[in-house]
This record gives C-alpha cells, sequence and structure tokens, in this order.
C-alpha cells in the first residue's frame, strides 16, 4: 500500500504500523523533534479516545486498592465505624502486626503451603507432562482425565478430600485398614495437617502446569532432538540440554502463577481443618478473613491484606528476574 | 376461607394481595425449622402477593454474610435471623429495628400472635438495653447429653451419666465396645466446651456482662479443659477435632460413637426410625453435674428486622406469620423439636412426639432453659465480644486435643488472646 506522501518521511520503517495501531504510545514522552501539528493532533485525538477507558480501568483497579490502603492506615471496626474511622495512628495495625504471633505464624504456615505446594505441582505436572507427550489416541484421553482435577469448582475439590480425610466414612482409610495399615485422621493431626491440605492442593493444580508444559513441548521443533540423538545423547542429556532449555519459562510462568494463587487458598483450608487444629493450618488470608469477617476488624484485615499484595508483588518480580536471568543463561 | 385468614393474617393482610409487587429477601441458616417453613413459604406469597427470597446458607456463613450486611446497614435483606452469639451486637449498634411497634399494631399484628406466649427466658436474648424487643424467637436450643448405645451402658451395670465423674466412667466404659468411641461432641467448643468450665467452677468472664475479665486460665478452667479434651483425645473417634455438628450426629446416629454432648435440635434427631441406627437404643438426659452444679447451654434464634429494610412492615407480616400459632404449631406436628411458644411446648402433639424410650426431651429442654434463666449462667454469651473468645476457646480445645499444647497452656494463650481482643474492642478490663 502506498503512504501518503506527508506521512512517508515522518516514520521510520517498521514503526509506522505501531504509531497507527498502539494509541497508548501518544501517552509516550514526546520525541525529541517536534511531529507535524497534524500526528500531535492525531495523538490528542487518540489520547482522548483512550482516556475512558483508561479511567473505567482506573476505577476497577485502583479504587478498590486505595480504599484497601485508606481503610488499614485507621482502627476501622464494624461495631463502631463512627468512632473508629480516624487516622489518629496510621501505623497502629502494621505496628500491631510486628507483636501478633498469630499473624506472623500465619507467614511461616503460607510460606510453607506456598513453596512445598507449588513445587510438588511443578514436578508431577512436569513428571506427567513428559510421560504423556506422545501423539496417541491413549494418551490424548488420558490428558483429558488429568485435567478433570483442575476443571472442577474449588468447594467440589474440597469436599471430595473431606470425605477422603474423614475415616470414618473414607475409603482411603477404609481401604487402608483392611489391609491392615491403620491410618490416623490426616486432618486432625498438626503433624500432617498442612501436608493433608498441600496434598489435595496438588491434585488440584499439578494439571495446570502439565496442560502449560505439554504445550510447550509440542512447540519444540525435531531438529535439534534427532541431531542430538545421532551424536549420541541419552534421554537425560536429551532432556537436559534441548528440552529443558525450550519449557523453562514456561515453568517459571507456572510457578508465577501458581505462587500467586496459592496465597488465595481458602476452599480447601476453609472446609477442611478451618485453619486447625490450632493454627497449624491457618494462612495468612485465612486469618485475614477472620479479622475481617469474623471479628469485623477492617482496618486490621485491611493491613494483613496489604500485606499479602506486598509479598506477591515481591514474590512476582523476583520470579520475573529470575526468569530473565534464566533467559539470558539459556541464549 | 382464605389463607390469610387460615394462617390468622391480621386485617390488613386479608385484603387481596395486600403485599403485591413486594419482594421480600429472608435470610435464616439452614435448619430444621428453615427446611419446614421452605415450602410452607409459597402459601404466604399467594395470600399476601409478596415474593419472598429464601435464603439458608449454613450457620457460618449466614453470620460471616448477615453480620457485614447489618453492620453496612444495608438494604440487601428484609428478614434476618438475630443469631444468639450476635444478638448484643446487632441490637446494640443500632442494626435492627425494634418490633414493639409492629407487635402493638393490629393492623399488621392479628390479636392472637400473643407475644407473651412465647418464653421469657427465649425473648430476653432478642431484647435490647433499651427494653425494647429486636426479633421473635423460633427457637431456644439447649445442651443435652444423649447416649446412642445406652444398651451397652446399662449392660455394664452404668446408669445414664448424671455427674461428672460418672460421665467419664460411662465414656470409658463405652469406648471401642461394639466398634463406637466413647465420645463426640460438635468442635464449636466455643459452645460445647462452657457447660463443662461452669460444671467445674469456672466461667468465660469473671461476671458478665458487667465483669468482662476473662478468666480462661483459672483452676478451674485449666481442669475443665484438661477434662474435656481428654474425652476427645482419649475416647473420641479418630479426627474428632475436625467433627462440626452435622458430622458428630451422623457418628451418633450410625452407632459409630456413643455418648453426646450437644444441642436439642440435633440429639432429637437421634430419635428419627428413618435415618438413625441407634433409635431403639438411645437414651438423653442432661448434661453432666459437676462441682459447681449442671449448666446446660441454651440459645435462641429470632427473627428481625435490619434497620436498613426498605420494607420493614412488609418483613414484619413475614416475621408474623413465620411465627404464628399455626404456623408453629404446623411445624411441631410435623417434629419440629425446639419451639419457643409455651402453647406449642405443652401441648399434646409436642409432648408425645418427645418422649421416645421413655425420655422426655421436651422436659429435658425446658428444664435446661428455665435453669439457664435463673442461674443466667448463659450471660457470657450474649456480650457484643464473645466472638473473639468464642474462636479463642475453640482454638485452646482444638490446641490440647491434638496434644500441641497442656491445658494449662493452651488455657493461658487463650486467656492472652481475649485480654487482647478486649482491648482492641475498646473494652475496659
Amino acid at each position: 500500500m502506498q503512504m501518503p506522501p506527508a506521512l512517508a518521511p515522518a516514520l521510520p520503517a517498521g514503526e509506522a504500523g505501531q504509531h497507527y495501531y498502539l494509541p497508548s504510545r501518544s501517552l509516550a514522552p514526546a520525541p525529541p523533534a517536534a511531529a507535524p501539528g497534524w500526528q500531535r493532533q492525531q495523538r490528542r485525538a487518540y489520547g482522548w479516545g483512550l482516556y475512558p477507558a483508561l479511567m473505567v480501568l482506573a476505577l476497577i483497579t485502583l479504587a478498590p486498592l486505595l480504599t484497601l490502603i485508606v481503610v488499614s492506615l485507621t482502627p476501622l471496626s464494624l461495631t463502631d465505624p463512627a468512632g473508629t474511622f480516624h487516622f489518629r495512628d496510621p501505623l497502629g495495625n502494621y505496628r500491631q502486626l510486628l507483636k501478633d504471633p498469630r499473624f506472623l505464624h500465619s507467614l511461616w504456615v503460607q510460606f510453607q503451603l506456598s513453596s512445598v505446594g507449588v513445587t510438588l505441582q511443578l514436578l508431577m505436572g512436569l513428571g506427567i507432562a513428559l510421560l504423556l507427550h506422545g501423539r496417541s489416541p491413549v494418551l490424548g484421553a488420558v490428558r483429558s482425565l488429568f485435567l478433570i482435577p483442575m476443571v472442577l469448582p474449588p468447594i467440589v475439590v474440597a469436599l471430595i478430600w473431606k470425605i477422603l480425610y474423614t475415616p470414618d466414612i473414607s475409603p482411603l482409610h477404609q481401604a487402608l485398614e483392611a489391609l491392615g495399615w491403620p491410618l490416623r485422621s490426616l486432618i486432625a493431626n498438626p503433624d500432617t495437617a498442612l501436608w493433608a491440605v498441600v496434598a489435595a492442593d496438588t491434585w488440584q493444580w499439578f494439571p495446570f502446569t502439565m496442560l502449560m508444559v505439554l504445550a510447550a513441548l509440542q512447540m519444540i521443533p525435531d531438529d535439534p532432538l534427532e541431531a542430538a540423538r545421532m551424536d549420541g545423547a541419552n534421554r537425560w542429556q536429551l532432556l537436559r540440554f534441548i528440552v529443558f532449555p525450550h519449557i523453562r519459562a514456561v515453568l517459571l510462568v507456572c510457578a508465577l502463577f501458581r505462587l500467586i494463587d496459592s496465597f488465595k487458598a481458602f476452599p480447601l483450608l476453609y472446609v477442611l481443618t478451618n485453619g486447625g487444629p490450632g493454627t497449624v493450618t491457618e494462612v495468612t488470608n485465612f486469618y485475614g478473613f477472620i479479622q475481617a469477617f469474623n471479628f469485623s476488624f477492617w482496618g486490621y484485615g485491611s493491613a494483613i491484606a496489604l500485606v499479602m499484595l506486598a509479598g506477591v508483588f515481591a514474590l512476582s518480580a523476583l520470579v520475573s528476574r529470575l526468569g530473565r536471568e534464566g533467559g539470558h543463561d539459556a541464549r | 376461607m382464605g389463607a390469610s385468614a387460615l394462617w390468622g393474617m391480621p386485617a390488613f393482610a386479608q385484603r387481596a394481595k395486600p403485599l403485591q409487587g413486594t419482594t421480600l429477601n429472608v435470610a435464616l441458616f439452614s435448619t430444621a425449622y428453615s427446611k419446614l417453613l421452605r415450602p410452607w413459604i409459597a402459601e404466604f406469597e399467594e395470600s399476601t402477593g409478596a415474593r419472598v427470597n429464601f435464603d439458608t446458607p449454613g450457620f457460618p456463613v449466614y453470620n460471616q454474610r448477615t453480620d457485614l450486611e447489618l453492620s453496612t446497614k444495608g438494604s440487601a435483606y428484609d428478614v434476618v435471623n438475630v443469631t444468639f452469639i450476635y444478638s448484643s451486637r446487632w441490637i446494640n449498634s443500632g442494626w435492627l429495628t425494634p418490633l414493639d411497634d409492629f407487635i402493638a399494631n393490629r393492623n399488621l399484628t392479628p390479636a392472637d400472635f400473643d407475644i407473651n406466649d412465647f418464653l421469657a427466658g427465649a425473648r430476653a436474648p432478642e431484647t435490647g438495653a433499651d427494653g425494647k424487643l429486636y426479633g421473635v424467637p423460633w427457637t431456644a436450643e439447649v445442651t443435652l447429653a444423649a447416649a446412642s448405645r445406652f444398651d451397652v451402658l446399662r449392660s455394664a451395670g452404668l446408669a445414664f451419666p448424671d455427674t461428672l465423674d460418672d460421665f467419664s466412667r460411662a465414656v470409658q466404659t463405652a469406648h471401642r465396645k461394639e466398634r463406637a468411641a466413647g465420645f463426640v461432641t460438635d468442635n464449636h467448643y466455643g459452645w460445647t466446651f462452657p457447660p463443662f468450665l461452669q460444671a467445674f467452677g469456672g466461667d468465660v468472664f469473671r461476671k458478665a456482662p458487667h465483669d468482662l475479665f476473662p478468666t480462661l486460665d483459672t483452676p478451674e478452667a485449666i481442669a475443665a479443659a484438661d477434662y474435656f479434651a481428654r474425652l476427645l483425645r482419649d475416647f473420641g473417634p479418630d479426627g474428632a477435632v475436625s467433627y462440626t455438628a452435622d458430622q458428630s450426629l451422623q457418628s451418633l446416629k450410625s452407632g459409630r460413637s456413643n455418648l453426646g454432648i450437644q444441642g436439642q435440635i440435633y440429639l432429637s434427631q437421634l430419635a428419627d426410625k428413618a435415618s438413625s441406627k441407634v433409635a431403639a437404643t438411645t437414651a438423653w438426659g442432661a448434661v453432666p453435674r459437676g462441682p459447681a452444679g449442671r449448666f446446660p447451654g441454651s440459645a435462641v434464634h429470632g427473627l428481625g428486622i435490619p434497620v436498613g429494610s426498605k420494607n420493614a412492615p412488609a418483613a414484619w407480616q413475614f416475621i408474623a406469620w413465620a411465627t404464628s400459632r399455626q404456623i408453629t404449631q404446623r411445624a411441631v406436628a410435623a417434629g419440629y423439636g425446639s419451639p419457643t411458644r409455651r402453647s406449642d411446648m405443652q401441648s399434646q402433639v409436642f409432648a408425645e412426639r418427645q418422649r421416645v424410650n421413655g425420655y422426655d426431651i421436651a422436659k429435658l429442654s425446658s428444664e435446661a432453659i428455665d435453669l439457664a434463666a435463673k442461674q443466667g449462667h448463659m450471660k457470657y454469651r450474649t456480650v457484643a465480644v464473645y466472638p473473639q473468645i468464642d474462636q479463642q476457646i475453640n482454638k485452646a480445645i482444638e490446641l490440647i486435643v491434638s496434644g500441641q499444647k497442656s491445658a494449662a497452656a493452651a488455657m493461658q494463650q487463650a486467656q492472652i488472646g481475649a485480654l487482647a481482643e478486649l482491648k482492641r474492642s475498646g473494652i475496659a478490663v
């Protein structure tokens, strides 16, 4: 397509399309050289067109966040909203968090749940994806079966595991007892309760990693694999030096998604253990939920939520950075 | 005769479809009463023209949702259950509408409604500090004891346990007899533990509602916690600490547990031949007596109107209907085991239904209500900060049963936690 004569000199080759189709550039700093007047008008027009959408987006995403920040700076309690919505000690909630042993314990529980749970999900997802990678109707059917836990509503998953973990009615416990290996309740034992929740969470979410890795495996070109095989590489070497570099970025994305999601673990804990026995399975968001919705301490609950948010941001940044560094290494 | 006349509607409601076009959002937790009421609501809708959205989530979900809604003074609900544990908080925070004017208005309330027919002990927790009534009670639940396999105890030469020592002996005797655990109870320990705490001479607060200094680490409280936790740890079913009220009931109904302490609404279901394997072998009795006496738990729930409701008169119409003599009599006839009208409790139908295997559950319940009213030992439960203390008790018992802490350490931790919660709530102790 022939460009209009006035446009051709102003747009470097390869960028013309971006100028036309990425109106967000209109928000970028102006280029050193003054752009022709019609271009400025065009950018301004794009900008005006974009502002309503940006405002809606800001309203939807930033307003709740700002509310959360503001509320976290107050001791707001819903039993006395008028008397407790003030800023006399804006950092009071945060100071109290540092001294609250139940909150600090919840961070440790969260760390254990997230780190072990996500690691297991990645390992299982990767392992099963490698086993099921292939072109056969049987493998396709098995892949579909493995996806079922992921698409079940979380509350259904929680109920399935509640049945499995209740010795009186559990087929698992009954089968083990029949074999002469009676198993005590896992969710009532403080040594096993958290790991019982981790097992249920892993069962539900390893298919996510499996699905992502399977998709990545299908993108690996055959040539390097065949070349390596001809050079005598064994299966481990193929995995280590060819397959793994190709799927590493996907694994990092999976880790990031699952890590963030693990902070939101709730239905499993609510149904299986209710944070107990004692507080051994009480993760941070569960504790925040209790403070806000059982006790009506919204200020304190908001402070807990903000600390979690900061944690999620920090983790996301860390994982992204690791991903970038990993990418450089791979190259 | 029209349906409205049949249900004792006032003159106002006996006009054709007086609430046509009105939608009432009613929230009550899932319970025997709500299950009975649900199919009958169509009759209320038919006679008044109102449309009723009847929401009945589980108890904890209901409380969280309603607490939040009421605290914002929102208009999402027109009728709510005034939950016992939240009654002081909801009423004294000004989140509910006083009902006295509706009750006194003959245009809105039929003459035979008679608020004084409701037990005084059941109305008391629904009454605010201003003396006004904020909820019409529909259930007065008390904690009772039951032995689902009393035949096992009897064959061992034991009578139904009366004292804490008897109870402990009975539980030990019953444990692992015919594959049943000795004892089971609902893991809402803030409800099931206080009868033991008070029987040992302890209490939750020094003197509720006036002196709210917590007393969870007294020698009596520690001894009670040790006793109670030992029942669950040594003689409970595997995983007893995770048993909800429903699970506990199922364990008793199926004969997998023998002795239990729970609300009579649950324990009376052991007599249901259709669903209970132990209907013929169950015995009922009062909660055990300790050195300080007998302290059955009692809890009253009522129907009230949120202050934010836009349909208060219509909401009252629903409450007046749902707690009318006609409806409560019908519920009792259908097997409802926890009426709050004296006329229902004294009715022949109720007396016959509640007499099972030679035990009079209705009499046990009314005695427990009277005892609670006389001793005033349930006052700890309706202070505004109790939900937080309830949680401290739950956690303490869980810690002891699961072997994470000794009774002394767990109760001391609960005491510290309770003091912190009181301080945060602005209560000087």
